[in-house]
């Protein structure tokens, strides 16, 4: 089973970086942005599958890092001092963001980020000397290593895999022990000593970096930046990539993410409606399909193996206790056939 | 500044403020009751202005249109709340979640249904003109917002108070099991403070429809000044949402004069401001 995942794997990456060699600009613009949602997906999924915190802001915090690219690019200022300013703004967002947050959780902290993402919306509609209001920022020019489509996707691709690396072993740690720990019982953590206000703060700070990586990205490739890009569809598609691609699972937001941004950008020359599918597909997933896309993958895979461990495991298995599949189930629910442990948001 | 024109300013504050009020006692109720935070709030505001604009436009008559902007809220909401939220009941996550598909789903659907562009509620003659209060004039329709949030207001508090099933709601906000096991028939309670929301944002949405233009995005506009009003005044408290929706209206009509730039921030800064302070809202209870 090991060495099936890792050929797939493996098949997938090869596929994955040989695609410029193959593939029409188009459907590298489209690899782009899936790689791209990726990564501001996994900042949410980081939240949510790790300290149980789901973030309706996040693209507030992707976008800041945009204007931040954006912001220096159309001063011609050179791309290291580009992402220099960008850094400088996700930091400064994503403290504000945690901070604001550390004490809360559950609902608290979603309607927190909710109306802090919309704030970063109303500046950059308002704030016009920084933001260029309502018109955006436009002739935002990527670097020119990066000029090319098939070398922008590899970025891309490489800073979506450096951010998979990054959360993998962020779960593998103390740290992601310790906020584990917060999601199931912040009481009892507290009571044993450990600071979780000052891990959450940590944890909405990293994620925060891997949000505002996206926001670089996102605007390196529009070459564009806009208020809507904080807007709240924007956020709220990033937390419906996560749960259909499967809360808590490595690849579940990459997954999600391929989803949302096939139906954004292909299927919509199809479909005039395509938000509402979207929506419809987030409601059909919550209600029926807990486990999302790797949710579903992974109980399948359970079931063709007879005898490994008798059908669907019981829920409140802790999830990794599972070893042998390519994806790391950490999040509640990730593997409960009912999503069972998925109330305590 | 001059004298009138700060009042003015407080004015319009304060017809701000009476909408949102409209807009958040109906949400806090929900979470109140169900613990439910409702994003598709804002989108049940929408379609209750589209629908005043409509029916007005197709019958001219403004009463007839507000009562069709409640009704086509509570009645969204009624089917919401049995076809989608009861099947998550008590799961705050999943029930979370479906309303923000939901949003998403009223959202684009209105788009395709009304069109992208912006609808006023075209007001009555009687109310268009101005009246005098002292030496300011002020639009009529202005003043009349504020006596329909005050008379919702006063109406709300004094059912919960006052009446039986304002009290059976009181026993299932504190302890909802146990006014289940004292019989309190908890799932009707629901379906009523649910329609009962949804129909307040249904009211909000005609009469702000007067005020303020329908159109794609108003929903999550306004959806975010309820989110400060309810964090400002505290969840669940009605006097919270009047104090929060008092103190958020003047705040936003302040800045937009004085320091347009910052206007969202300056909303945003008492939210900041009373979550280190005090986390559970100015009037909200410790949970």
């Amino acid at each position: 089973m090991r060495a099936v995942a890792v050929g797939l794997g493996g098949l997938v990456l090869f596929a994955a970086f040989s695609a410029p060699l193959v593939l029409a600009p188009y459907p590298l613009t489209l690899l782009s942005l899936v790689c791209i949602a990726a990564i501001l997906a996994g900042s949410v999924n980081l939240l949510m599958g790790q300290v149980g915190l789901l973030s309706m802001g996040h693209a507030g915090i992707s976008a800041a890092a945009g204007y931040g690219v954006a912001w220096a690019a159309v001063r011609d200022m050179d791309p290291l001092i580009q992402l220099a300013v960008a850094l400088g703004v996700t930091l400064v967002v994503s403290l504000v963001f945690g901070l604001m947050t550390m004490r809360t959780n559950g609902i608290v902290f979603l309607m927190i980020t909710l109306a802090l993402g919309m704030t970063v919306n109303g500046l950059a509609q308002k704030l016009s000397s920084l933001t260029g209001g309502q018109n955006g920022l436009t002739g935002v020019r990527r670097p020119p290593i990066v000029a090319d489509q098939g070398a922008f996707y590899l970025l891309a691709l490489v800073m979506l895999l450096v951010a998979l690396a990054v959360t993998y072993g962020l779960t593998r740690s103390s740290f992601g022990l310790t906020l584990r720990g917060v999601r199931e019982s912040e009481g009892r953590m507290s009571s044993l000593g450990y600071p979780v206000a000052r891990a959450k703060l940590l944890a909405v700070i990293c994620s925060g970096l891997m949000a505002g990586t996206a926001g670089v990205l996102a605007a390196w490739q529009s070459e564009f930046m806009s208020p809507a890009a904080a807007g709240f569809s924007r956020s709220a598609f990033a937390v419906v990539m996560v749960i259909v691609g499967g809360t808590g699972t490595l690849l579940g937001p990459v997954v999600g993410a391929g989803v949302v941004v096939g139906i954004e950008h292909w299927l919509s020359s199809y479909v005039e409606r395509w938000p509402t599918l979207l929506g419809v597909v987030l409601i059909v997933v919550v209600l029926f399909a807990r486990g999302g896309v790797v949710g579903a993958v992974q109980d399948l895979i359970r079931r063709w193996r007879p005898g490994d461990r008798g059908g669907a495991a019981p829920p409140g298995v802790p999830a990794l206790a599972t070893d042998g599949e390519a994806v790391v189930m950490t999040g509640p629910g990730a593997q409960a056939p009912a999503g069972a442990g998925k109330e305590d948001l | 500044m001059s004298l009138e024109q700060f009042a003015l300013q407080t004015l319009n504050g304060l017809t701000f403020g009476a909408l949102l009020f409209l807009l958040a006692s109906g949400f806090t109720l929900v979470y109140g009751l169900m613990r439910i935070v409702n994003l598709a709030h804002g989108a049940l505001y929408l379609v209750g202005g589209y629908v005043a604009v409509v029916v007005m436009a197709r019958t001219g008559s403004f009463p007839l249109a507000v009562a069709s902007g409640i009704l086509a809220g509570a009645v969204l909401g009624l089917a919401i709340e049995r076809l989608l939220l009861r099947r998550v009941s008590g799961q705050e996550l999943p029930e979370v979640l479906l309303t923000v598909g939901i949003a998403i789903v009223i959202g684009d659907l209105c788009l395709a249904v009304f069109g992208g562009k912006a609808e006023l509620l075209p007001v009555p003659a009687e109310l268009t003109g101005a009246t005098r209060l002292g030496s300011v004039m002020y639009p009529t329709y202005r003043l009349v917002v504020m006596v329909v949030a005050v008379v919702v207001g006063a109406g709300l508090y004094l059912g919960l108070q006052r009446t039986r099933l304002g009290a059976r709601i009181r026993a299932g906000v504190d302890d909802r099991e146990m006014a289940s096991a004292m019989g309190v028939g908890i799932d009707r309670l629901f379906v009523i403070m649910f329609a009962l929301g949804a129909g307040l944002a249904g009211l909000a949405g005609a009469i702000g429809a007067g005020l303020l233009t329908m159109r794609p995005g108003a929903d999550l506009d306004i959806l975010l000044y309820a989110l400060v009003v309810v964090i400002v005044g505290g969840l669940g408290s009605i006097p919270g949402a009047a104090l929060g929706a008092i103190v958020i209206g003047l705040i936003d009509a302040y800045s937009k004069t004085w320091f347009p730039e910052f206007a969202t921030f300056a909303v945003f800064a008492p939210m900041a401001l009373i979550l280190v302070v005090r986390p559970t809202g100015l009037l909200g209870r410790a949970t």
